[in-house]
């Protein structure tokens, strides 16, 4: 060794910990540019159209048709947010009696098998839920509610639809939640002589709610931005639906027009610059609902840091006080419900006595209810739990065992391996299916690298300060961006500005941006969970930060690095929106042999073959369980990689 | 008896220490003499970890530690802003509480040492695994099985793993905290016969909680308290009859 002096090297300015130290904060800080160019194309394309129309009529013009130049975007605004407001009503009640029941109720063994069910739900591809929708659900509908929607495309299939897809954020993010409940409360009210579910209900869920609470805003998040399943079921007519409460209606939300018309435009177009300025007023929405969920989170935090456990009981007591005016107020709400309902069916004045029916009856029963022992309540409570997971569960078995069941008769070899003859109504979807895998190691070539060493540099270089609060917004932001945006961000900056055409490149480097916020956090709590000690070891050892970093801290969270890899790359293969106008092409005759050529994709696939409606229905039910196969079998990849690493790893 | 002449080769000089705006280290000074066992008791709190931590400079890991005074690694002091922290931990190895093998092949945790410090050669390696591991008593257990994971060893034998990792770099001294409070009598008593026959290579020097543990096998202790250094003396000094007064009743377990 040179250098040395008495034993020692001297120190050297610039060595491979400084220049890695700041190498890492670079890549971390792509983040937040990638965000500011995000922003800055979608603003850029939208002052056309602000300038030409005016933001004053984009907010109040209630005629959405570009074809007139009207670009009123009260139709749109207003459909997103009632298919979410729809989605909302359905998909808490049950996301939230699920997570208790998962919680509170079930067995340790039956937990170890709803979770990861739960998480499967999760993990389908919405393309596929859209397709479930428009092959089972519009026939069901339609044949129940005839009278009121014939063709079963409406708000109420898209927010069924949602709400189901809701659902897995929902129930895991509130189990997570009820499960940090410590368990010294549940055991002093059960000390007290409380029954399970009254310690549930007046003490679990009151402790968790700021948690349900956040899960459900982070639920209202997945259902604004998602586009191909609410697009496929709601009919997409952009108009306010008449009445207001019209479930029955046609709608359209800003995610189906964005997806619908950019095809279609001519590029530099006041159209194209107006749908622009739609992707702003999504991107204001689910920041607002972002804001929302963070500061809710938040205040999460601050409760089990022990702020608040004064105010808890008062506020307990004074909700005692005010029960009389809470009850009447019940039940107002329940005759307007069931009045505003009725009249969808009925006229006006049968609909009074339905709802007047409606509340008799709601009061006789919750008398009887009172009468019933605590025993007996507790029973019917848990039942009822139970009938909503066991609804969960089922909805999740009818989607999957559909599929397959109506796959099969089409599902051989020659499917699989052959190229897609007369418009893809006859042949295989073998291009789609090579397409689909290179868009997917083209992205975790992109994001992985990125992904990792930002998720590294956050959790064992960042120091707090303005840059890393600056980078962890990026990330939220990024994290909450709806799929669509992305596609809209690498149409107008990758296929245009940069001029790769639609492109293998283009889908990938969309796609990567969407799932980089995953890997890097999933990467950043992997290294947290490093024990100390590893590094403490390495560092003893004369390893500097940079050495450490990389061959004893990385390899050590490899598994939970992997485990997130994979689940964000699994959501990629599903991934519609972001390739749509990206990378995709519907018909290929042989295999592209460039990064810059197009290639076919499984969800575009499907979707073209879903909505086109000519190709043989098993060979659609085929295109979606290769394209659900191949998705599901990374995350059951990812879980099982997780279950390994965390038995491996008992330091 | 033969009494060898040691020199002194680390010379701790008026330390004091804080983490953040509390100082943990009082004016501390104690010789450390070559090819000896020097040991640090008190009770816990009283910064005898602290003043190890700062002999390899581990404690500059600690965000908000500063620290005044001089520690002289033959002569050169090792917080000179001129060295390289990364060489001067190369010299002083050390040993933690816990075993902390590193989650890889019992062969891997005792190359990750000498690769980091650019040591590339196989055979050269392979020389280093098996005389470190012998070193640490440890391969007549584990020398048919060096690719197995490290996590699979007992804990006692993770312990030597950690003894012979920290050889693997040829350091001159190694500090060793509270090695076997993890560890049952059996192991314990087989890391303390290790400690022993390492003073013949290196300088050892030993937090222990354990009195036991200091009088069994060091030459020097040095009685810490309040962040002091009370005493500081030959072990069977110390043991028999210390100057101070905190010193006996420590010893002696009276107090408090």
């Amino acid at each position: 060794m040179t250098n040395t002096r008495d034993g020692f090297a001297t120190k050297k300015r610039f060595n491979t910990d400084v220049i890695s130290r700041y190498a890492l904060m670079a890549v971390a800080s792509l983040t937040v540019l990638i965000l500011f160019f995000i922003i800055l194309f979608i603003v850029y394309n939208s002052t056309d159209a602000i300038a030409d129309v005016g933001l004053w009529e984009f907010l109040t013009g209630t005629v959405w048709k570009p074809s007139a130049d009207a670009y009123g975007a009260v139709p749109v605004i207003v459909g997103t947010i009632l298919v979410t407001a729809g989605s909302v009503a359905i998909a808490v009640p049950i996301g939230v009696g699920a997570a208790i029941y998962i919680s509170e109720v079930s067995s340790e063994r039956a937990r170890r098998i709803l979770k990861p069910a739960v998480e499967l739900f999760a993990g389908i591809p919405s393309v596929v839920y859209g397709f479930f929708g428009l092959v089972v659900m519009i026939p069901f509908l339609s044949g129940i509610f005839s009278e009121q929607m014939p063709t079963g495309f409406a708000w109420i299939t898209g927010s069924l639809l949602l709400g189901i897809m809701a659902l897995p954020t929902i129930i895991s993010v509130s189990e997570d939640s009820l499960k940090a409940v410590p368990r010294s409360y549940r055991e002093a009210s059960l000390a007290m002589g409380a029954t399970k579910w009254e310690t549930t209900k007046k003490i679990v869920v009151p402790a968790a709610v700021s948690g349900i609470s956040a899960a459900v805003i982070l639920g209202i998040g997945r259902a604004i931005g998602e586009t191909m399943a609410v697009m496929m079921v709601t009919g997409n007519a952009a108009i306010i639906p008449e009445p207001l409460w019209n479930i029955f209606s046609y709608i359209r939300t800003i995610t189906a027009s964005l997806a619908l018309e950019m095809p279609e435009v001519v590029v530099g177009s006041t159209h194209y610059s107006a749908l622009f300025v739609l992707a702003l007023f999504l991107m204001i929405m689910v920041l607002a609902i972002n804001l929302i969920a963070g500061y809710v989170v938040k205040r999460t935090k601050m409760k089990f840091e022990g702020n608040v456990s004064e105010g808890r009981f008062s506020d307990l007591l004074k909700k005692e006080k005010i029960r009389d005016i809470k009850t009447a107020a019940g039940l107002a709400i329940i005759f307007l419900i069931v009045l505003l309902a009725a009249t969808l069916f009925v006229d006006l004045t049968m609909s009074a006595v339905i709802a007047l029916a409606a509340v008799i009856m709601y009061k006789v029963l919750a008398a009887g209810l009172s009468k019933l022992s605590r025993k007996t309540i507790e029973k019917l409570a848990h039942l009822s739990l139970l009938a909503i997971i066991l609804l969960v569960i089922g909805m999740l078995v009818v989607i999957i065992g559909d599929i397959v069941i109506n796959a099969l008769p089409s599902l051989n070899l020659e499917f699989i391996t052959e190229y897609p003859k007369n418009m893809g109504t006859e042949g295989g979807i073998f291009p789609a299916i090579v397409g689909t895998l290179e868009l997917v190691a083209g992205t975790a070539l992109i994001a992985l690298p990125i992904g990792i060493f930002s998720g590294a540099y956050l959790a064992e270089y960042a120091v707090s300060g303005k840059t890393t609060s600056l980078i962890r917004h990026a990330i939220d932001v990024l994290n909450g961006t709806p799929s669509i945006v992305f596609g809209l961000f690498g149409m107008t900056a990758l296929v245009i500005f940069f001029g790769f055409g639609y492109s293998l490149i283009a889908g990938c480097i969309s796609l990567a941006l969407m799932i980089m916020p995953v890997i890097i956090r999933t990467t950043e709590e992997a290294v947290r969970s490093v024990p100390h000690e590893l590094r403490e070891a390495s560092r003893a050892m004369g390893a500097n930060k940079w050495q450490t970093t990389v061959k004893i801290v990385l390899p050590a969270a490899f598994g939970g690095i992997m485990t997130g890899s994979i689940l964000g790359l699994g959501r990629a293969a599903g991934e519609t929106a972001p390739i749509m106008f990206t990378a995709v092409v519907l018909m290929q005759s042989s295999l592209s042999d460039s990064i810059f050529d197009p290639v076919m994709a499984l969800p575009y696939h499907l979707y073209y073959l879903a909505t086109e409606g000519t190709a043989d229905p098993s060979m659609q039910y085929a295109t979606a369980l290769v394209l659900l196969v191949i998705v599901l079998s990374m995350f059951i990849l990812a879980s099982v990689i997780r279950e390994r690493s965390n038995k491996k790893n008992k330091w | 008896m033969v009494i060898r002449m040691n020199e002194i080769i680390l010379d701790i000089k008026d330390v004091n220490l804080w983490y953040g705006e509390k100082q943990a280290l009082f004016d501390v000074s104690m010789p450390v003499e070559s090819n000896r066992i020097t040991a640090l008791i008190g009770p816990s709190g009283c910064g005898k970890s602290t003043l190890l931590r700062s002999m390899n400079r581990m404690n500059d890991l600690v965000s908000g530690c500063r620290i005044e005074g001089k520690m002289e690694f033959r002569g050169n002091d090792i917080y000179d802003p001129s060295n390289d922290v990364n060489s001067i931990r190369k010299k002083i190895g050390m040993i933690f509480q816990r075993p902390n093998p590193f989650p890889m092949s019992i062969r891997d945790n005792i190359t990750y040492g000498p690769k980091i410090h650019g040591i590339t050669d196989k055979k050269e390696l392979n020389e280093i695994v098996e005389r470190t591991l012998q070193q640490a008593a440890l391969w007549d257990e584990v020398g048919d099985r060096l690719d197995k994971s490290a996590l699979a060893l007992s804990g006692g034998q993770q312990q030597r793993l950690c003894i012979a990792r920290a050889l693997s770099t040829n350091p001159e001294i190694i500090l060793m905290d509270e090695p076997t409070s993890a560890l049952d009598p059996i192991a314990t008593s087989k890391i303390e016969d290790l400690a022993c026959e390492l003073q013949k290579d290196y300088t050892v020097v030993i937090v222990t909680h354990n009195m036991q543990q200091a009088s069994r096998i060091s030459d020097k202790t040095g009685f810490m308290y309040l962040g002091k250094m009370i005493e500081f003396d030959d072990t069977e000094k110390i043991f028999n009859k210390p100057k101070e007064e905190t010193t006996e009743r420590y010893i002696t377990g009276r107090f408090g």
